[in-house]
């Protein structure tokens, strides 16, 4: 293979970060686009960090205690269960209005809350039965390059390729999307139309939710494998992040997840070459790599919206006309 | 929807006493919820309920106690309060809560001289921090309209690593082998009379609390907030200048939570940082806030009571009960609080009224979360 | 098309009692009334907006359940609304295809804009389908929802005031419209309050008063007059003696440009002179640089270039507080949206335009006593019906509202008054108060800038007229020697050489 010579010749820092980050983004991609299909329908939810707790949970809870040894079916399991908690959360803001920031973080602690009791006797236990690595074609030595793009377990694919196409295709190709659409900028407009707001909205809701439970199953499934406490350490707050940064695009959301994934490979890769913090020793400088995704992800928010503020251009992508805003049809 | 002979029916405006009776109801009713859960699980609420007040006001030491958590969940809780009375939702109070704490420890450690002095410039050196900590996403949301939600809370993530950093790095006391923080500070704030545990540290959030009711009472940037968080528009039309106003509230807020981190940091026995520093008190601050939306007295009744429960869960934590369901139940209350907030926005009228209106039945006042529930279905599309 | 006994209410209020209303095929049927007649409760109840209390309507002798928009559509009913239901930030393809279930289930943009044009050729209404909402103007955002609901097979046609957000030449274009397909068959209802075009149109009229319908008869025939009297229940009108004023340029406006809120060109070049104790009526459609007009003097939106002066001082560049401490008020278009806290009681919104000056403040001390006592004389004075200065404001009726801005405006307007629409969205009375106020400010000689695309209140009221479009002065007249005709031309930005000849 020609390629696989030029790849394996360009042994190129960037592309090893980007290729091994792609395990650690994983469950960042699931949960901001779970959370960017909410918000494409006007619902920001931002009880993120305790729906991947809970997918996760359930997902080890499946193993664990009720015995199930297909990997598929304890992901089933966590969606259904982050699926619950996000339809608890739909029905609060969308039927009954309530405040979705308010209820969004009710959300997170609570999901938190609820994973980490559930998870209180099964801390360390390792998972058997998590998600085996296919190879796209090829064999190559451990570590290459190649090996860090085209070796993963089938949930790899199906999030970082088979979704977002889905996804763009749905939104941007089918009449649904493209009422789904109108219904997160401008509810009134659909609703007059004939498009049911409260049932697109508690849907892709709770469908979010579904791919955010996901996100945390894979974890537990594939990625530590293990339940540990506070699972999700912040990834659905910075997933939140990556659907503004995305701008509500399901293929940008991929690249936001990487960049937040090659933060993270980053200490890995400094520690296996041996760098260091200027002026510090060797282990701070992986003390300050774990500031590293949160500042970078902040700073991804920001340059774009300074530079179309600066440039005093309106920006080519902004957020749902009515997002985190309650419907209310009989208005006057 | 209709009941028989009564309905239920929108109103345009609330006042803020229907809305703060109504959130009230929906924590009391979300607490009732918790307690059925407990009795599902097979936990005795009233037990619990019992020894929770035994815990409480059995001794001096668990009233020192409550009083003891109540200062940081105020602190950050007034903070985050000054933020809504504009609609600006400050979630980075924790973050704040920690940069204050750090730089208080830093000053601490690095600075001789006298107690007094010492102390003083801990306290400025942690309003300075926290206020710094805020700083880019308020330039954010003030300037370039940046929603501030996101970037307040990414920012928390950092201060935690900060400290981790901090506590088992370049500040880490090498002479305590065993357990991991940083040095310690020689000094703590002077004792409160009569009391073992308090200092004067106690005294802060309740002049503050004092100082912000003052400010919104009877003063033109009270005024200005006001107007701000109620329509920002009619703010520029009053010749306003929103965003500076933004800006500075913003810092402001980070301010008080970051004092926050000093008061905890210079009570005798804590006195240096560690990783577990802050329990997330920013986030209890963060349900006070919404619990007593925009009244400084409700923030500090409302302070005291989750800082009870906080306790209490301390110390029925031996008994079975595990912190993590603490926050369990902080969800489930802020969802009571968010419902009994929407319930407010109902009338209960008389279906067969003639034009006239109704004043008597208010919606929610009544049932909690479910009179709340119920108190919506008008508006439902379907 | 029929409707039976239509009952509905809010909060308490009953918009419509017991209405009964019917339109026949291949008539434009006018429905006339004030504001808060129930006209467009009415019609929302008939397009499954709303949802009645009690009544019964049948189609083509059916009955059918109207109990959402897609019934409605499904029963051959399409209404086009006042404020338009459209998604600005999707294409003219995209909205025309919205929620109907007849778009294919996968499709490209191409094939919307394809199945976009066909429609067009058919119905016989063109607009580019690849536009932005947003790039559209607002007759032709008009014609893409006339298009969507006719696309959908709409055999009644609702249209809510179509006219007051068009230029004359717009409406004429309308008017055509709605002819041809009155003659094409269908059912056209178009809601209106304009005497005369409802005269020209419409083949039958039925006037609402308080939500009773009070006569359905054939246009032929009926006075303007008469009607009137049916919709506002008795003869009312405000005798306006008409001044001419000479002497000092009180407000005075010398080569002002500025921008709207997406950076485009808003005001060109406007030279506008405003005297002491007179009324300057700008006449012109919405959305051709009067908003932006009133806020350059107001400095809420700053000025390109050209200088604006107030009795000689060049006020160009003061801040929002040095122009109100002039002795300017500003009734703003939009009242609810930019001149009042609706979550703020009526006390602080009474000093809203004027809590920072030693009226009221020491520094940063702000004295209660003083708010409340102003605010209890600024409610009497307007005549506001409120429990209490310490209800919120949004607890008032939308009346005593805009009651509520344009006394306090009268109040800080000592020398100049720039009003906005005054009287937008008023029932006749309070409109008629809000007339005598701006009134009585020009008999004690403040210079008056009264914005409205009520043609007929601005020949009532002003004592010169200038028209505004695209931004800029078209011509200026005495109300003496002023003409309907040349100004609608004018207002349709008609050859100014020509209608300005003497």
């Amino acid at each position: 293979m020609i390629s696989a010579q030029v790849l394996a010749l360009i042994d190129n820092a960037f592309l090893s970060l980007v290729g091994s980050a792609i395990p650690a983004s994983t469950v960042v991609l699931l949960a901001a686009t779970g959370a960017m299909l909410g918000e494409r329908v006007g619902v920001l939810n931002l009880g993120q960090e305790g729906l991947i707790g809970v997918g996760a949970v359930y997902a080890v809870i499946a193993v664990l205690s009720w015995g199930i040894t297909s990997p598929w079916l304890a992901l089933l399991i966590g969606m259904a269960a982050a699926a619950l908690a996000g339809l608890i959360f739909a029905v609060a803001v969308v039927v009954f209005r309530a405040n979705q920031v308010l209820v969004g973080l009710a959300l997170a602690l609570g999901g938190v809350g609820l994973s980490n009791q559930l998870g209180t006797n099964r801390n360390g236990t390792p998972i058997q039965n998590t998600f085996q690595e296919v190879s796209l074609g090829g064999s190559f030595e451990d570590g290459s390059v190649l090996e860090a793009f085209l070796f993963h377990d089938p949930i790899v694919y199906l999030a970082y390729i088979a979704m977002p196409v889905a996804l763009w295709f749905l939104l941007f190709r089918t009449r649904h999307g493209m009422n789904m659409r109108a219904v997160g900028e401008n509810p009134a407009a659909a609703d007059a139309v004939g498009v049911s707001v409260m049932r697109s909205r508690l849907g892709y809701t709770v469908l979010g939710a579904a791919l955010s439970g996901a996100g945390g199953a894979y974890m537990v499934l594939s990625f530590t494998p293990t339940w540990s406490p506070d699972i999700a350490r912040g990834r659905g707050w910075v997933a939140l992040a990556v659907v503004i940064f995305a701008g509500w695009r399901p293929g940008w959301v991929v690249a936001g997840a990487l960049l937040y994934g090659s933060m993270i490979s980053l200490d890995t890769t400094a520690q296996a070459r041996g760098w260091e913090l200027p002026f510090f020793g060797p282990s701070d400088l992986s003390f300050f790599l774990s500031m590293l995704p949160y500042v970078v992800t902040l700073i991804a928010i920001l340059i774009p919206a300074g530079a179309a503020k600066i440039g005093r251009r309106v920006r080519a992508t902004a957020a749902p006309g009515a997002l985190a805003i309650p419907y209310w049809r009989e208005e006057r | 929807m209709t009941f028989g002979r009564w309905r239920l029916v929108r109103r345009l405006d609330t006042d803020a006493r229907t809305a703060a009776l109504t959130r009230v109801a929906g924590a009391v009713g979300a607490l009732l919820l918790v307690g059925l859960l407990l009795l599902l699980t097979g936990r005795n609420p009233f037990w619990i309920f019992f020894e929770a007040l035994k815990a409480i006001f059995g001794s001096q030491r668990g009233i020192e106690g409550v009083a003891l958590r109540a200062i940081p969940i105020l602190m950050t809780a007034l903070g985050v309060a000054l933020s809504l009375r504009m609609k600006v939702w400050n979630i980075g109070s924790d973050g704040q809560f920690l940069v204050g704490a750090f730089a208080a420890v830093g000053v601490g450690i690095h600075m001789d001289g006298p107690g007094w002095l010492v102390l003083t410039a801990m306290a400025l050196a942690a309003i300075a921090a926290g206020a710094a900590w805020i700083l880019l996403p308020a330039l954010a949301r003030a300037f370039w309209d940046v929603n501030e939600i996101i970037t307040t809370l990414l920012l928390n993530f950092v201060a935690i690593q900060l400290v981790t950093w901090s506590a088992l790095g370049f500040w880490r006391d090498k002479k305590a082998a065993v357990i991991q923080s940083t040095e310690k500070v020689p000094f703590t704030l002077p004792d409160l009379p009569g009391s073992k545990s308090l200092t004067v540290a106690l005294l802060v959030p309740f002049l503050i609390a004092l100082a912000l009711w003052w400010v919104f009472r009877s003063t033109t940037v009270g005024y200005e907030i006001d107007t701000i968080g109620g329509n920002p528009r009619a703010a520029g039309f009053a010749g306003i200048r929103v965003r500076r106003r933004i800006l500075t509230v913003m810092l402001v807020t980070g301010a008080i939570a970051g004092l926050g981190g000093m008061l905890q940091l210079s009570a005798p026995g804590a006195q240096a940082l560690n990783a577990g520093f802050s329990a997330q008190f920013g986030l209890s601050g963060f349900i006070v806030a919404a619990l007593a939306g925009a009244s400084f007295a409700g923030v500090i009744g409302g302070g005291v009571f989750i800082a009870s429960m906080f306790y209490a869960g301390l110390v029925l934590q031996t008994k079975g009960l595990s912190v993590y369901i603490i926050f369990g139940m902080y969800g489930i209350i802020l969802t009571g609080i968010a419902l009994g907030e929407i319930a407010a926005r109902f009338r209960l009228e008389r279906a067969d009224a003639d034009g006239g209106v109704d004043e008597s039945g208010d919606a929610g006042g009544s049932g909690g979360v479910d009179g709340s529930g119920d108190a919506v279905l008008e508006g439902a599309t379907t | 098309m029929t409707a039976r006994g239509v009952t509905k209410a809010f909060g308490g209020v009953r918009a419509l009692d017991s209405v009964d209303f019917e339109a026949d095929w291949g008539e434009v049927h006018a429905l006339l009334g004030e504001n808060g007649a129930g006209k467009t409760t009415l019609c929302n109840i008939l397009a499954g907006i709303y949802r009645a209390d009690s009544g019964d309507i049948a189609v083509g002798g059916a009955r059918r359940e109207l109990r959402n928009p897609a019934q409605a559509i499904e029963a051959g009913i399409g209404m086009v609304h006042q404020h338009f239901r459209l998604v600005e930030p999707m294409t003219v393809a995209e909205n025309i295809h919205l929620g109907w279930p007849e778009t294919p289930g996968v499709v490209t943009q191409r094939a919307l804009i394809d199945r976009t044009r066909r429609f067009m050729d058919e119905i016989g209404l063109h607009v580019d389908p690849t536009a932005k909402i947003w790039q559209l103007s607002v007759g032709e955002q008009q014609r893409v929802e006339i298009l969507r609901v006719l696309a959908r097979g709409a055999r009644v046609l609702i249209l809510d005031e179509p006219t007051a957000v068009l230029t004359a030449p717009e409406a004429e274009d309308l008017f055509k419209v709605m002819r041809s397909l009155a003659a094409a068959g269908l059912t056209v209802i178009f809601i209106s309050h304009k005497l005369n075009e409802v005269l020209e149109v419409s083949d039958r009229l039925t006037v609402l008063r308080n939500g009773v319908r009070e006569i359905t008869r054939p246009s032929a025939g009926a006075t303007a007059q008469e009607l009137a009297r049916l919709m506002t229940g008795e003869e009312r009108e405000l005798e306006v003696e008409h001044r001419v004023v000479t002497g000092e340029a009180s407000l005075d406006l010398r080569g002002v440009s500025a921008r709207n809120d997406r950076g485009i060109g808003a005001l060109h070049e406007v030279d506008l002179t405003v005297r002491a104790g007179e009324i300057m009526g700008i006449a012109g459609v919405s959305g051709n640089g009067q908003t932006e007009l009133a806020e350059v003097i107001c400095s809420l939106r700053p000025a390109q270039s050209g200088s604006i002066t107030l009795n000689g001082t060049d006020i160009t560049d003061f801040s929002v507080r040095a122009i109100a401490n002039m002795g300017v008020g500003h009734i703003p278009e939009d009242r609810i949206g930019v001149g009042m806290v609706l979550s703020a009681p009526v006390k602080d919104n009474a000093v809203l335009h004027n809590y920072w000056t030693g009226e009221f403040s020491r520094g940063v001390s702000l004295d209660r006593a003083r708010v409340i006592s102003f605010a209890k004389r600024l409610v009497e004075l307007a005549r506001v019906q409120t429990r209490s200065v310490f209800a919120a404001a949004g607890q008032l009726s939308g009346g005593n509202q805009q009651r509520l801005v344009a006394r306090r405006e009268a109040l800080v307007g000592d020398r100049a008054l720039v009003a906005a629409h005054p009287t937008r969205g008023l029932d006749v009375n309070a409109a008629q108060e809000v007339r005598a106020t701006i009134l009585e400010k020009r008999d004690h000689g403040c210079a008056v800038l009264m914005i409205s695309d009520d043609l007929d209140e601005i020949m009532l009221m002003s004592d010169r007229i200038a028209v505004m479009y695209e931004g800029r002065v078209m011509g200026v007249f005495d109300a003496a020697d002023a003409d309907r005709e040349r100004i609608g031309l004018l207002m349709g930005g008609h050859e100014p050489a020509l209608a300005a000849a003497p």
